[in-house]
């Protein structure tokens, strides 16, 4: 982690419970954030974490198509970029918010509310 | 000098065509003309817009801010009357010109209202428009008699969302079960029987007749001695497409504006694109699919096609639906399958089912389980071998049978 603190981080899975091209949804009471945020593993396997609720319906994203840094939306297919949460085709017109996520040893710490 | 292009029409494929324009880099003038207040999403129209959950600004496919962004002119409240595309033009309704080197018609259509007797009495409503849904959402009191005429996708979606404002809904429909091509036979059979399980009385019958007697309306159905009373009807029965601005400059129009794969009409000024657009494939007119996807997929083709840019990757067809508190997703085509793959219990969701010819995925439908269909619609454009046996296993993971 090269000086990287993980002291403001929580730790919130290990990475083998999040699959390659799915996410988790990590629940609001664990990370002291307003939405569940989603832990999403593309398919090269890094991790990203972005605000769970889609921002166009009541979909969980944690539950969409995880694939080549996006996320496509269970419901109707709205894709978001993992790193930066940036909308990418409608029928969402907002943005999800991103939180950094930092993997050490196998474990999985999310930093919510800091930018990736 | 750059080009000017004006889209007629404010559903998702005229807002498509513009998002993707100015995401392609198109520079030129870009102006949209709506005839309704701002443009707004469909999809909501028949489930929480009609039940009053959410507010028109909340189904505005983008935010007014997102037209300034675009540097779009926005021009609502108006309608084109005609092209004058030999003079880099076309006419608004108000008798003013707009410049324009390129037309995309994104017109959309009207609610169809077959020649039923009786059937322009005010209790009879459509629903296509957020006007439609406001005035039927009014009809939708608790207790209310809603008879519904078509148990196709909209008219399924309504009765869900009556029945759960409290209505007592027949829906009627001559054919059995509806949507079978849609959904294959076995799914179209449960999602029909779901209404009944859920409260909605289903009908196999036409409407032969409408009657109006002060306070509510009587529907004679095909089949049945005495004519039924209600408080309200909805006739979801399809769409026309809304092709007078075509037919008045000289297109070629058939139910709808005819347009190469490029959505090109005859005329080369001229784009159409969603439901009001038909597509010539392989010297077919084909049937318009009528869903909010392909409308997008339309819109993104124009696009590149104004740019001179390659056109999208083609993708098998997509679409939703809700009833009842299931979300139903359904890519590629049902129709002409030589194996149907279960995965999970039919009817007991969540489940899905897929179709396969000559050993490749072509269709799929789930209910509540996403996923399946994600996977399958990958499936069908990358034309992956599949294992039958494989593939209706829940335990098999459908990430890891499609990178295999």
């Amino acid at each position: 982690m090269n000086g990287k603190t993980m002291s403001d981080g929580i730790r919130v899975a290990a990475l083998d419970d999040v699959p390659e091209g799915e996410g988790i949804a990590i629940d609001r009471a664990v990370t002291g954030t307003d939405d569940d945020i989603a832990l999403l593993r593309d398919d090269d396997g890094m991790v990203w974490a972005l605000n769970n609720t889609c921002t166009h319906a009541e979909a969980s994203l944690a539950e969409g198509w995880v694939e080549d840094g996006y996320v496509e939306c269970p419901l109707h297919a709205s894709k978001f970029c993992l790193k930066t949460g940036a909308v990418q085709g409608m029928p969402a017109t907002r943005d999800a918010i991103a939180h950094r996520v930092e993997v050490l040893d196998g474990e999985v710490y999310l930093f919510p509310g800091q930018r990736p | 000098m750059s080009e000017r292009v004006v889209v007629v029409g404010g559903g998702i494929a005229g807002v498509s065509t513009i998002a993707a324009l100015r995401s392609g880099g198109f520079d030129g003038d870009l102006t949209l003309v709506d005839a309704g207040d701002f443009p707004y999403d469909r999809p909501p129209l028949s489930k929480d817009y009609l039940a009053g959950k959410t507010e028109i600004k909340d189904i505005a496919l983008q935010p007014p801010q997102w037209y300034s962004d675009q540097q779009v002119r926005l021009i609502t409240g108006s309608t084109v009357c005609a092209l004058r595309t030999d003079s880099g033009a076309v006419q608004l309704g108000d008798g003013s010109a707009l410049p324009a080197d390129r037309v995309v018609l994104a017109t959309g259509g009207r609610a169809a209202r077959p020649p039923i007797p009786g059937a322009d009495n005010q209790r009879v409503h459509v629903l296509r428009t957020a006007a439609d849904a406001d005035r039927l959402r009014t009809a939708l009191t608790p207790g209310a008699r809603l008879l519904i005429v078509g148990a196709g996708l909209i008219g399924a979606e309504v009765a869900s969302t009556a029945q759960g404002l409290g209505c007592e809904v027949v829906l009627a429909d001559p054919v059995s079960p509806p949507l079978a091509m849609a959904f294959g036979r076995d799914i179209a059979t449960w999602l029909h029987r779901l209404h009944e399980t859920c409260g909605v009385t289903t009908v196999c019958g036409a409407v032969e007749a409408f009657h109006g007697s002060g306070d509510t309306i009587s529907a004679k159905l095909s089949g049945e001695e005495d004519s039924r009373s209600f408080d309200a009807v909805v006739m979801a029965v399809g769409m026309t497409a809304d092709t007078g601005l075509a037919e008045s400059a000289g297109l070629c129009v058939d139910r709808g504006i005819a347009v190469d794969t490029r959505q090109v009409t005859i005329n080369p000024a001229v784009l159409a694109v969603g439901d009001a657009a038909r597509i010539y494939v392989n010297g077919v007119l084909t049937q318009r699919s009528e869903h909010w996807e392909a409308g997008q997929h339309d819109g993104q083709r124009a696009a590149a096609t104004i740019l001179g840019a390659p056109a999208p990757a083609e993708t098998a067809s997509w679409f939703w639906t809700d009833r009842h508190g299931v979300h139903v997703e359904v890519v590629g085509a049902l129709d002409r399958v030589d194996e149907l793959v279960t995965r999970g219990a039919l009817g007991e969701p969540p489940f899905s089912m897929f179709g396969l010819r000559d050993g490749r995925i072509v269709g799929a439908v789930s209910v509540d389980d996403s996923a399946a269909v994600r996977a399958a619609r990958r499936m069908i454009d990358r034309q992956i071998v599949i294992d039958g046996f494989e593939l209706g296993d829940p335990e098999t993971d459908l990430r890891k049978l499609l990178r295999s």
